[in-house]
């Protein structure tokens, strides 16, 4: 028993180190805990209110109202560029036909960013309006040049919106010129990136990407960025298209929260979906 | 009397470590709400991990791996990232660091150069465990995507330890 003691006394470093890591382990393969809830909603709602008192605005310090009614018919003028431009490169009985909605700006919920928080490179906004204007998790979010990102959680009145410049986002988007779909991601720096796009896919500098209506997350028809890159590799079959996003994301000021949430039918379909296939995926490990 | 000496000892001890509590109460704060201030290109310094070394370096490995983990924990919940992330990063990056802690000696390694050196080399740890976790559920490459965040955010971190190799440079001079 001494000898024990004295085992653990002499490596009591090792050991703690090991333990601990054992449960830094246990609890990460709990898994992304990317919501927020219980305890973590009231440390938000504590950390919103002081950024709120601080009253952080974004970069030029200007809280003229008119700024928001500008902003606000910015929005509309970019929403409605938007839906022109689509008018010319699609066919409207086409469009008829599937049944694409445009939304409507009274659906639209402005509101001030009070906070940002920058962590590890993640990136989030706190803002000024939450459960009690009718805020919900999973709305989307914009501001008059393009999608900024979504709302992951809420207090009675603030919410706090996770950037689309993040590691998990993924954003069914498509080229509006040719109406090709890509997935969007962003894997650091300054510009995004569009995925699965084959070389033989007509896709151009200056091309304008917009949410696709395949994304379940959010809605049709927001402008996210230009490709201001195209690259084709040798021995690849997909292309390398780069987006600037038209957000600059230092510079957000004001913002609106779009009165939609995802679809609850599509999304369960899509959780079953992907809970079959990684469990196929699982199985054909273990087969292995 | 010696009792009351011991007595004495408890409480100093007890009375700092109250201290580190608050000061990592504060720091975590200031992550949250301040740091977006000093940020560049979207990187900051991890002035909490700074924290854990400047407790390692004056308590000892074995008492710095449980603020680490305590620290990085807490750092996780209150943040929204995946519990246990910043606490095997934190972890990892003290466990390094407890290396260099020399009883009786911790003034004179945190005055000169040497502690810039410690610092690098846990910050580094502490970065390669954090960024393999926060790309592990994307398909981001690891290495240029650590080359750009994690190199950064290693030297960000640093610079703000020569204000630490400062404050003991001037406290060795008194």
């Amino acid at each position: 028993m001494q000898k024990f003691i004295d085992f653990v006394v002499k490596y009591r470093e090792y050991i703690t180190f090991v333990s601990l890591t054992v449960i830094c382990f246990s609890l990460i393969s709990m898994g992304n805990i990317n919501k927020i809830g219980g305890f973590r909603t009231a440390i938000f709602a504590a950390v919103a209110k002081l950024q709120h008192v601080i009253t952080f605005d974004g970069s030029s310090g200007n809280t003229n109202p008119s700024i928001k009614v500008l902003r606000e018919l910015n929005l509309q003028l970019s929403s409605e560029v938007t839906r022109m431009r689509n008018a010319t490169v699609e066919n409207k009985k086409f469009r008829d036909l599937l049944g694409i909605h445009s939304i409507s700006n009274s659906n639209l919920i402005p509101a001030q960013v009070i906070g940002k928080t920058t962590l590890e490179v993640r990136y989030y906004l706190t803002i000024d309006k939450g459960d009690a204007s009718g805020i919900k998790m999973g709305m989307a979010v914009r501001d008059d040049r393009g999608l900024i990102g979504t709302v992951i959680g809420t207090s009675e009145n603030y919410s706090f919106i996770e950037l689309i410049k993040n590691r998990d986002v993924r954003i069914a988007a498509k080229d509006q010129r040719t109406n090709i779909n890509g997935i969007i991601v962003w894997e650091g720096g300054r510009y995004f990136r569009m995925k699965n796009i084959l070389k033989t896919y007509d896709v151009r500098k200056g091309d304008i990407i917009i949410t696709s209506n395949f994304s379940n997350k959010y809605p049709q028809e927001v402008p996210i960025g230009m490709v201001v890159n195209v690259k084709e590799e040798a021995g690849e079959i997909f292309m390398l298209v780069e987006i600037e996003p038209f957000v600059d994301f230092n510079t957000l000021e004001y913002l609106f929260v779009i009165n939609m949430i995802p679809d609850p039918e599509r999304q369960k379909l899509i959780k079953e979906i992907d809970a079959k296939i990684t469990n196929r995926k699982s199985i054909l490990k273990r087969g292995r | 009397m010696a009792d009351s000496v011991f007595d004495i000892q408890k409480r100093s001890d007890v009375m700092r470590f109250i201290t580190y509590g608050i000061v990592a109460m504060l720091l975590t704060i200031v992550h949250l709400v301040f740091l977006d201030f000093v940020s560049f290109g979207g990187v900051s310094p991890d002035l909490l991990l700074l924290l854990c070394i400047w407790i390692t370096m004056h308590e000892g490995q074995f008492v710095g791996l449980f603020w680490a983990f305590g620290i990085g924990i807490f750092l996780d919940v209150v943040s929204i990232d995946v519990v246990g992330t910043n606490g095997l990063a934190k972890l990892i990056a003290v466990f390094v660091a407890g290396f260099f802690y020399v009883e009786g000696k911790t003034n004179e390694i945190m005055s000169n150069f040497r502690f810039l050196a410690i610092v690098i080399l846990s910050a580094f740890a502490h970065n390669i465990v954090y960024f393999f976790f926060y790309i592990k559920p994307s398909e981001i490459s690891f290495f240029p995507f650590f080359i750009r965040y994690g190199i950064s955010t290693t030297l960000y971190t640093t610079v703000f330890a020569i204000f630490m190799m400062l404050v003991k440079m001037k406290k060795k001079s008194l």
